[in-house]
């Protein structure tokens, strides 16, 4: 019989999905299975904690043009 | 079907049986749950067998339907078997069973085929379609009211309607009003809080959350739906019982616009519920203690599609849409569009209403407010502050197309494709991942087992990712597969 695991599956690029895995290596506890390069499913507990996470990681890794704020 | 039946739906779905052989002893909600809840495939289905004597073998059924329409057929047949509208027999149905299993045939659940034959025949003495109040009102109730016409009673409804949606955005705090929400009853701010809409910080004062965004940019019609759910899922804290407050809503839906119903045959739980009610604008009544309520275009469009569909046009509107007579200025200019976006990002909205104003500066920076105008612009800034509380850019792009001023209509298309676009990427920017909660199936013993589930998962409509090589799929929705499987190894064993 085939099995079910709750989660919720991620779609994304490979760069982010690095980030992704490099998160969860320090205590294991994100990724419920690791599908390709662009998908991977997580536990449903945890994902909003990992869009956390996400965010602040980029925050160090991209900076953001200055908006202007002429009229 | 239209996202507000959907919602309902849902919450429907999971009922037990149980709730559903008691609701459907209702004619009114027999008929509610028929034409508002089923998708069309499913109603032809209802009718032709609605005066079936016999259950009616499995095969018979897949005749009618053509070779092509399976998706169709499987979901409307999945639908009624989980309304507990269809039942399945495996008894061999007077013709000759098949070779091998004995022949499956469908039977409609005799209590809801009861009640709908009495709601299109008229016939029993029921009174589930309401008991309208004949006779001048007593005096006494009208001391500051003339007459309770249509025009008046969608004035009643958008004035309670607006002001709950009012305290929801009101409580971003941006203009200082709001967020006290002194004309939403106690009730009715539990209620947004229990569903999520809104949270208590600090000081008592309300702050709305990323559901309560995505409530807000529905259309009327899902909204009350949005709301109503929420009422019924608590209402056996409250003591109430859900099918009575359930079927009361149903047949809420069937009343007529501008015709008072009487209380005296209302059950204890059904008058509780007038009140909290008539603090959201679905019921209107004269005093707290009147015998007689009338619905307002609230309550009847709550299962019709005609409702649904003249809200639709407004879609994503969350202001007044529902109703479409007897408004204010305000809403009236809301109806007929006040936006107007310019290929710079700027936005000039022809408003004076606090709850329109309120909206556009979720996702706007408002610089500029005239007496009958505000001034702003959209922003990378300010549309990625809306998308990181949960509103999404297509929410964005819809509401400022229905709400385009009658001179952008001229345009093909309305909004400017650039601005639409750049909306697009700030969220793209922002969203790096996509994300579906749902369920990862595994470990198929063969090829063949694997595709054929994949297969019907995708005929459902809810399959989102597959790998044929890992033998891996995954799906939005897993009840019916899981049945699938089962059906699968018991006919394998």
């Amino acid at each position: 019989m085939p099995k079910a695991s709750k989660g919720v599956l991620v779609q994304c690029d490979p760069s982010i999905k690095a980030i992704i895995c490099k998160i969860d290596a320090e205590r294991n506890d994100f990724i419920i299975e690791d599908l390709d390069d662009e998908t991977l499913v997580i536990k449903e507990s945890k994902f909003a904690d990992l869009q956390v996470r996400l965010d602040q990681e980029l925050k160090h890794t991209i900076r953001e043009p200055e908006e202007s704020d002429s009229e | 079907m239209s996202s507000s039946a959907s919602q309902a739906l849902d919450y429907l779905e999971q009922l037990p049986g149980t709730v559903h052989r008691k609701l459907y002893a209702q004619p009114s909600t027999a008929l509610a749950v028929f034409r508002r809840m089923l998708p069309h495939t499913a109603k032809a289905i209802v009718m032709g067998m609605l005066f079936m004597t016999k259950p009616f073998a499995a095969t018979d059924l897949d005749a009618w339907i053509q070779p092509d329409a399976r998706a169709e057929r499987e979901q409307a047949l999945s639908v009624l078997e989980s309304l507990h509208i269809l039942g399945t027999e495996t008894a061999p149905a007077g013709g000759a069973p098949a070779v091998g299993a004995p022949a499956r045939s469908y039977r409609l659940a005799p209590v809801f085929a009861a009640s709908l034959r009495q709601a299109l025949m008229g016939s029993g003495s029921h009174r589930s379609f309401g008991v309208p109040c004949t006779g001048p009102p007593p005096p006494e109730e009208h001391e500051d009211v003339d007459i309770v016409d249509v025009a008046f009673l969608d004035e009643f409804a958008r004035g309670q309607w607006e002001a709950i949606l009012y305290y929801m955005v009101g409580s971003t705090g941006v203009y200082g009003t709001g967020g006290t929400g002194e004309r939403v009853s106690s009730g009715t701010r539990t209620l947004l809080q229990l569903g999520n809409f809104v949270e208590l910080r600090g000081g008592g004062r309300a702050m709305i959350t990323q559901a309560g965004f995505t409530f807000l940019l529905q259309e009327v019609n899902a909204q009350v739906w949005s709301l109503l759910i929420v009422y019924l899922e608590n209402a056996p804290s409250l003591k109430m019982d859900s099918v009575e407050v359930l079927s009361f809503l149903f047949m809420l839906g069937s009343l007529d616009l501008g015709t008072a119903y009487s209380t005296v045959n209302l059950t204890p739980t059904q008058r509780q519920m007038l009140d909290d009610l008539s603090d959201f604008g679905i019921v209107y009544r004269p005093s707290p203690t009147s015998a007689r309520f009338y619905p307002t275009r609230l309550a009847t469009t709550l299962t019709s599609d005609a409702g649904a569909l003249r809200s639709g046009v407004l879609d994503g509107g969350g202001i007044s849409s529902g109703l479409a007579s007897g408004q204010t200025d305000d809403a009236a200019a809301g109806n007929q569009g006040y936006i107007i976006v310019e290929t710079n990002y700027r936005i000039y909205a022809y408003t004076s209403s606090s709850l329109q104003i309120a909206v556009l500066d979720l996702f706007c920076r408002l610089t500029t407010r005239f007496p009958n105008l505000v001034a702003g612009k959209l922003t990378k800034e300010s549309v990625q502050r809306a998308i990181a509380l949960g509103i999404t850019a297509d929410q964005i792009i819809s509401y400022l197309t229905t709400h385009a001023h009658p001179q952008m209509r001229k345009n093909v298309p309305v909004l400017p494709p650039t601005v639409v676009d750049q909306i697009r990427l700030w969220q793209i920017d922002r969203d790096r991942m996509r994300h579906t909660p749902g369920f990862l199936m595994k470990d198929f013993a063969t090829r063949v087992e694997f595709e054929e589930t994949c297969g019907y998962a995708e005929s459902l409509g809810v399959l989102v990712w597959k790998d044929v090589e890992k033998r891996m799929f995954f799906v939005s929705r897993i009840e019916q597969i899981q049945a699938y499987l089962k059906n699968r190894a018991r006919k394998a064993a």
